[in-house]
């Protein structure tokens, strides 16, 4: 008997608690390590870890860039993870169905958080001549939970496909209101 | 591949421009390689494409002085564009993928229509 929460078309349920917890895991561990950082560019911390690049970690969590704004830089990323965990762990198994939004917000949290992540490393070496070894780790993470995260979208946007074809309303589909989610499969 | 492109400028001794092109394109395609892991965006691998290419010409517009930066860059190139030939293997269904998104009579709604009747 077939998976009723399966998309239909796919083989496997992107939606699934064994798909999303491990991004979720990522997400939290992201967390905890951008909030380590955060703290020590808010100065409660007077010293960060950097077991391979010297002076670089400092360098970086002190340089102009990650002030640029009136929260440091680590701050906005822990933030920024924790929106993901929340919005990884919202919603049952047919969320891509029943929840169409969390899902295309989890899409778009997901995306920009890894670019800027890239952008960030990029700015180390170029802007800085200095490398921090947990900014590049949290950066990893965040390209790392990109790949994953993306199925789950593809299959709420074809089902929001579907239901316009079938004469639904996007706005109806999108919010995961019950005649769409009956009617349509 | 990528990585081994941030790397280079340090074990070769590139000057502050050459480094900067290998610290950006390096990233880059890292990102592409990784995010292409997942067989759902696998085809962002084929954004490493432009960016192999980008190494090959590199040298050129920004004037590479040194010749082990220009083999480096080039063999990284070239190992970039002959993994891009190889497909990784389908292994699961996506009910017709990204562009079913937009086209019409894709096999999600076949199937679809299947399970109403």
């Amino acid at each position: 008997m077939r998976d009723a929460a399966i998309p239909p078309g796919w083989d496997y349920n992107p939606a699934a608690w064994s798909q999303r917890i491990p991004i979720v895991v990522l997400a939290v561990i992201g967390f905890l390590i951008a909030s380590y950082l955060a703290l020590y560019q808010l100065r409660v911390f007077d010293t960060v870890w950097e077991p391979f690049f010297g002076n670089g970690s400092k360098k970086i969590l002190n340089s102009p860039i990650s002030h640029a704004l009136p929260i440091p830089d680590g701050a906005l990323g822990a933030f920024g993870y924790l929106v993901d965990a929340v919005a990884g762990i919202i919603g049952g198994k047919r969320r891509w169905k029943t929840m169409p939004w969390i899902v295309v917000f989890f899409g778009i949290a997901i995306g920009p958080l890894g670019l800027i992540s890239v952008m960030l490393v990029v700015f180390q070496p170029v802007l800085f001549d200095a490398w921090c070894t947990l900014c590049l780790v949290t950066a990893f993470i965040s390209v790392v939970m990109i790949g994953p995260s993306m199925d789950e979208f593809l299959a709420s946007l074809q089902y929001m496909k579907r239901a316009r074809n079938s004469g639904k309303s996007l706005w109806r589909t999108f919010w995961g209101y019950k005649d769409v989610v009956q009617n349509v499969n | 591949m990528g990585v081994w492109l941030i790397m280079a400028p340090h074990v070769f001794n590139y000057s502050k421009t050459m480094a900067d092109n290998a610290h950006i394109v390096g990233p880059l395609i890292a990102t592409c390689s990784l995010i292409a892991t997942s067989e759902c965006t696998r085809n962002v691998r084929l954004f490493n494409l432009p960016l192999a290419v980008w190494l090959l010409a590199s040298p050129v517009v920004i004037g590479f002085h040194s010749d082990t930066a220009l083999m480096n860059d080039y063999a990284v190139a070239i190992v970039i564009i002959f993994l891009l030939v190889i497909k990784p293997k389908r292994k699961h269904r996506f009910g017709g993928g990204w562009p079913a998104v937009w086209r019409s009579g894709s096999p999600h709604e076949r199937e679809a229509r299947q399970l109403r009747s």
